[in-house]
């Protein structure tokens, strides 16, 4: 490489650099401006999301909990993108997951390890039957993905909570009910995930499934055969039809694939437990929009598994963090709102570039109709 | 060499009247490379002026300025006396300017009147439209009918459309941007002949744009060859001739009849000795037997299309665009499927449709628009090059980068890509230097079919005889070449045989030693002679 | 099974089922009218959703601070168009990814109404009603679409304007034309990615409006789950009704019959599940659009960008 091409891809990164901290200042800024606003003050604010996402004893523990699912998640996501499917679903696909990871763990009810490996292996087959429902509208029926994914988080939640309203299906018997009428029994002890000990944070296991997922996901994509043909699918599906990368295999397969992730994602939330989680049991609302987040970090991630690790980490602090919010009279759902204005000002150094660059293309490129 | 200097005969000054448009000193660049570079040209009522070049010269850049789609960096336009700039089409159609786009200008789901009226200001009168339409009709004879669904007109209507479009607006300059890549001989004969009428009633301006020699020569009044981005010569039409021209155009003289090919000469009567193939033994290796399919309006885009093609032969396929050529290329690269019919591919039916089959079977493709199915723009070099097969770099399923780059620089050296190494994103190389990978990806499959279609269009002359080496020399090596072209010029010069396509079936066959240029234009219009 | 076909007879017979039905698709028909110009010219706008919760949440506030329930309309639409910017430029002018500024956008909304609506509390009520003579008194559909609150009828010149706006116009003209051949439209001088932004704008105008009457014409209070994924629905109605206004309206219109039904269904004391009932609307939308979807042609460029020079 060049002296000059090199020195251009250094000043590349600056901006890069530059763009990208240039609009987390102003999604910040937006957000403080806003809880000024309506009469809060934002540095409070910023105190308590510190102290509850890493400061105050056992909370950076708790929050790598919390980042595992929405790391799994964004993986699933990463694999759909690449094959050029648009899969917004999670959220209902998490659930499903979770449902059937609660329903077939206490159906088989083995002994403890290897219940919890089962656990998890249900939560993607719940996962993948959700989205293969989408897959299967999209290869066979012509529906576009986009849409039936989404109908399908509606009509996802509403069945699971039929199903906890039901004895037969997963409502628990009314002696470990509590005080509730739609919850499932308690998994038992020994069909856990561990929790170690670490530095004095109770660490979820779930987090080093995802981190090691994350690897081979990366990996898969990078480096394998299949991993090429889908990304020759998502970026020229013509050409990957002709080259033997049926749309309808390949897409099907990373459709059912991402769905696995998410379904994983509700499987360990619910064998993982954690104050975020409840209590390791299946509730109405249990996938507490972990789906949608882990959705948003593999948009911030851009495609790229390993980068979808900080990212993950970082919302799952806003998360952890809202919970403390509360105690400083601003409502914590200004980190629902923080999120947002991240993710948005965060789609705009990408495009930018690309605009950028593709007037250098052009400029390159010779004149040619 | 001449660069564009204002004292050139034909350069406006001899002419009867004041220029109606006059450019001076136009530049443009697009980053290191200057498509127009200090071009001088002025326009006269009454005259139809020819631009000549290969691909690639600047005509194109040079008249998206004169149309408002590309801003020049340097230089003036003066047009009927004042000075002028022209930021967009529509300011450009109100100066008195339009154009007839080769492709890109017709929306198909809307009607005649509707595309007509696209670009236009002011408040929408379909009935004003329809009257206008049926006036232009009556004056120039081009008819049609208003309501008609452009989806549903043949290549040649839809020119038609195109350029009532233009001639709507009532411009007094128009340009006609390559008019005959869509037309059969026949229709570009009518099409110049109703050109003359535009000219000589009107007093309008008329610029031919074109890369075809004869075209150039027979059908204008001036010229101006451009080269590499500079007006090389301007001449009168009546001076020329063609090697004169042909010289021009390439900067050197020209004597291979695949050059004269490449620059739109028509050579009939002298097929060279190499082209008369012995009598191909045996069993075809390609058999497409009564292929129909349809288009999802129902209309069929293939019907009943047979064709036999044996190791070693060079088939062309003439015909108009349109008429079935893509879904013929489609078909061989497992992009469609048929409704009746088959493919055998050396003794092995191949299912139609079904993703890689015709790949896998040997079939070699060389799209006609290789950005639809050639190549992965946002993919690497290397990983273009084996797109259809990755076994050679990736033996247990994990792709060894090492290969994958060894593999991409022998290709890059074989094929002489020029690149910034084998991990270039695709789409930072040049047009030709794309079709350069494809070519090297499809050859290094040792194909037994190899379709190319419209292989080199948009190539200059250079790519266009390394194109055309590159097919013959594989069909030397055995591999039965399918040539699609909508250029005559090509067919002739490649083919041993040459079947014609129109509607979507084969009307007619003649081996390339019996080719009588009058019946082929009938063919190609649909005659069965 | 007698029973069935009784309680179904009782369903489809009772007034309630078609007020509430009228309703429902009025709603629907506001969101999916302006998401049909948007999509026709190339946009498949999924931040829809979006823009109906934020143009009930302004109108909601803005009828707080003013008490007209007019100014609180122009509330609403403001609101719609707030949103409609951000998607607008976003995905037209920088040329970010549609869905991802769609789904980020959805996803803002919610968060931003449900920390506003409980930083503000914004109250409200719903307006009068109005029956339109004689019309009002026709049997079963009479009061269903001349016997509603007043909000409902501004539905009524909205419809026939956006068809006139899009098929009778030189804007409606050059916006099918953005949305099937960008590059033609581009060639032929138009501005591609203006038409587009402006297609967003009016989506985001009449979800606006759907915002306004779902809090003034239906149900008079503002909660951040008001709109409850029915903006995903209209899109439906969109993709189900083939592209055209008048199946676009087909499809909210059977679309609204299931989610009235839900309403029915337990108003008459039917004892069926809520949960499933909760999903019906959703799954007869799935199941309209299965058998549907593969028979119709979408705008040829539909979510595809447009940038020049790059095909």
């Amino acid at each position: 490489m060049s002296a000059g091409t090199a020195h251009r891809q250094n000043s590349r990164l600056r901006e890069w650099i530059f763009f990208y901290i240039l609009s987390i200042i102003a999604a910040l800024v937006l957000s403080a401006i806003l809880v000024e606003a309506t009469g809060g003050d934002w540095r409070p604010v910023m105190n308590a999301l510190l102290d509850g996402s890493l400061r105050r004893p056992g909370r950076w523990g708790e929050t790598l909990g919390t980042a595992a699912p929405m790391l799994l998640v964004a993986l699933g996501t990463i694999i759909s993108s690449k094959a050029g499917l648009i899969n917004i679903g999670q959220e209902g696909q998490l659930f499903v997951g979770a449902a059937f990871a609660t329903y077939f763990g206490f159906l088989l009810g083995g002994p403890g390890p290897l219940n919890v490996v089962l656990i998890l292996i249900f939560g993607a087959v719940g996962g993948a039957a959700w989205a293969g429902v989408a897959a299967l509208l999209k290869f066979w029926r012509n529906v576009p993905e986009v849409l039936s994914t989404l109908l399908l988080v509606t009509v996802g939640g509403q069945l699971v909570a039929y199903g906890l309203s039901q004895p037969w299906l997963l409502l628990a018997p009314l002696a470990d009910r509590g005080n509730r009428n739609q919850v499932s029994t308690q998994l038992a002890d020994d069909n856990r995930l561990p929790r170690p000990e670490i530095f004095g944070n109770e660490v979820p296991s779930a987090v080093f499934i995802a981190i090691a997922l994350a690897a081979v996901v990366s990996v898969l994509l990078a480096r394998t055969t299949w991993g090429f043909r889908l990304r020759m699918l998502g970026r020229n599906p013509r050409a990957a039809q002709r080259s033997g990368v049926g749309q309808t295999r390949y897409g099907a397969a990373a459709l059912l694939l991402s769905g696995a992730f998410a379904g994983v994602a509700g499987a360990a939330m619910l064998a993982g437990g954690g104050f975020a989680f409840g209590n390791y049991q299946l509730v109405p609302g249990f996938s507490a929009n972990i789906g949608w987040t882990g959705l948003l970090v593999a948009l911030v991630a851009r495609e790229k598994a390993l980068v979808a690790i900080p990212v993950a980490f970082v919302f799952a602090s806003l998360r952890t963090g809202s919970s403390f919010v509360g105690a400083t009279g601003v409502e914590g759902r200004i980190t629902d709102v923080i999120q947002g204005f991240l993710v948005l000002a965060l789609l705009v150094p990408p495009a930018v570039m690309f605009l950028r660059e593709r007037q250098r293309a052009r400029a390159a490129a010779t004149e040619r109709v | 060499m001449v660069s564009g200097s204002t004292d050139l005969p034909g350069a406006g000054s001899s002419m009867e009247s004041a220029p109606a448009v006059d450019l001076r000193n136009i530049t443009k660049r697009f980053g290191a490379v200057t498509a127009c570079d200090q071009i001088d040209l002025a326009l006269t009522r009454g005259r139809i002026h020819g631009i000549l070049g290969e691909n690639g010269a600047g005509k194109s850049t040079l008249m998206k300025i004169l149309i408002g789609l590309v801003l020049p960096d340097e230089g003036s336009i003066t047009i009927d006396g004042e000075a002028t700039q022209i930021h967009s089409p529509l300011a450009a159609a109100e100066l008195g300017i339009g154009m007839v786009h080769q492709h890109f200008s017709l929306v198909d789901p809307l009607t005649v009147w509707e595309n007509v009226a696209l670009g236009d200001a002011g408040r929408l009168d379909p009935n004003a439209i329809r009257n206008r339409i049926g006036n232009i009709a009556d004056q120039y004879g081009l008819r049609i009918e208003p309501d008609a669904r452009v989806g549903d007109l043949t290549a040649g209507l839809r020119q038609r459309v195109e350029i009532i479009k233009c001639l709507r607006r009532d411009p007094s300059i128009v340009i006609f941007d390559e008019p005959t890549s869509v037309l059969t001989p026949e229709e570009s004969v009518q099409l110049f002949a109703s050109l003359r009428q535009v000219v000589a009633d009107e007093g309008r301006a008329v610029v031919l744009v074109s890369h075809k020699l004869d075209e150039v020569l027979h059908a204008t009044d001036d010229i101006t060859i451009m080269r590499q981005g500079k007006v090389v010569d301007r001449l009168l039409a009546a001076d020329a001739d063609a090697p004169t021209l042909a010289r021009g155009m390439v900067g050197r003289d020209v004597s291979l009849r695949s050059e004269r090919a490449a620059l739109g000469v028509l050579a009939v009567d002298d097929p060279p000795v190499d082209h008369v193939l012995a009598q191909p033994d045996g069993t075809p290796v390609l058999e497409i037997l009564g292929a129909t399919a349809h288009a999802p309006d129902g209309r069929a885009v293939l019907n009943n299309f047979s064709l036999k093609l044996h190791a070693g032969e060079i088939v062309g396929i003439a015909g108009v665009e349109g008429n079935g050529q893509r879904e013929l290329g489609d078909l061989l690269s497992s992009l469609i499927s048929l409704d009746a019919g088959s493919v055998v591919v050396d003794g092995h039916k191949i299912t139609p449709g079904r993703s890689g089959a015709m790949a896998r079977a040997g079939v070699g493709v060389i799209p006609e628009d290789r950005h639809d199915s050639g190549i992965v723009l946002d993919m690497s070099l290397a990983e273009n090059l084996i797109l259809v097969d990755q076994s050679a770099v990736a033996p247990k399923g994990f792709i060894d980068h090492g290969a994958l780059e060894a593999h991409a620089n022998a290709m890059i050296e074989q094929f002489d890509i020029q690149c910034s190494g084998p991990h270039a994103p695709m789409w930072s190389l040049s047009g030709g230097n794309q079709q350069r990978v494809v070519l090297a990806r499809e050859l290094s499959q040792q194909p037994k079919v190899l379709v190319a279609a419209q292989p080199t269009r948009g190539l200059d002359v250079g790519a266009i005889e390394y194109m055309s080496d590159r097919l013959r020399a594989a069909a030397d090596d055995g591999v039965a070449v399918l040539l699609i072209s909508s250029e005559l010029e090509e067919i002739l010069d490649m083919s041993h045989r040459i079947v014609v396509m129109h509607a979507g079936r084969l009307v007619g066959e003649m081996p390339r030693a019996d080719v009588d240029l009058e019946r082929l234009g009938l063919m190609m219009g649909g005659a069965t002679v | 099974m007698g029973g069935f076909f009784q309680a179904f007879w009782d369903i489809a017979s009772s007034n309630s089922t078609y007020l509430n039905g009228a309703l429902f698709a009025a709603f629907l028909a506001f969101a999916a009218t302006g998401e049909w110009v948007a999509e026709r010219a190339g946009t498949l706008n999924i931040s829809v959703e979006g823009m109906l919760l934020a143009g009930a949440f302004t109108s909601a506030v803005g009828y707080n601070i003013t008490e007209s329930m007019i100014l609180a309309l122009f509330c609403g639409v403001l609101g719609g168009l707030i949103i409609a910017g951000v998607q607008a430029e976003m995905s037209h002018r920088l040329t970010a990814d549609q869905f991802v500024v769609g789904l980020t956008l959805n996803i803002l909304v919610l968060g931003l109404a449900g920390f506003l609506d409980n930083e503000i509390q914004p109250a409200t009520k719903l307006a009068s009603s109005f029956d339109v003579p004689l019309l009002s008194d026709l049997p079963l559909i009479g009061q269903a679409l001349f016997g509603q609150r007043w909000p409902f009828y501004v539905l009524y010149p909205l419809i026939p304007f956006t068809w006139w706006l899009v098929y009778r116009t030189r804007w409606g003209l050059e916006l099918r034309s953005v949305g099937e051949n960008p590059q033609s439209a581009d060639v032929s001088g138009i501005d591609v990615n203006k038409r587009r932004r402006q297609s967003i704008y009016y989506a985001g105008f009449t979800s606006g409006l759907g915002g306004w009457f779902l809090i003034f014409g239906q149900i008079g209070l503002f909660e951040d789950s008001v709109i409850g994924g029915r903006g995903f629905i209209a899109i439906a109605a969109v993709i189900f009704g083939g592209w055209t206004l008048r199946g676009t309206l087909a499809g909210c219109i059977i679309f609204a019959g299931a989610l009235s039904f839900r309403l029915s269904v337990q108003g008459l004391g039917y004892e069926v599940n809520s949960e499933l009932l909760q999903s019906l609307p959703f799954i007869v939308t799935l199941l309209g659009m299965a058998i549907f979807a593969h028979r119709v042609r979408a705008p040829a460029a539909l979510a595809q960008p447009f940038v020049r020079g790059l095909k």
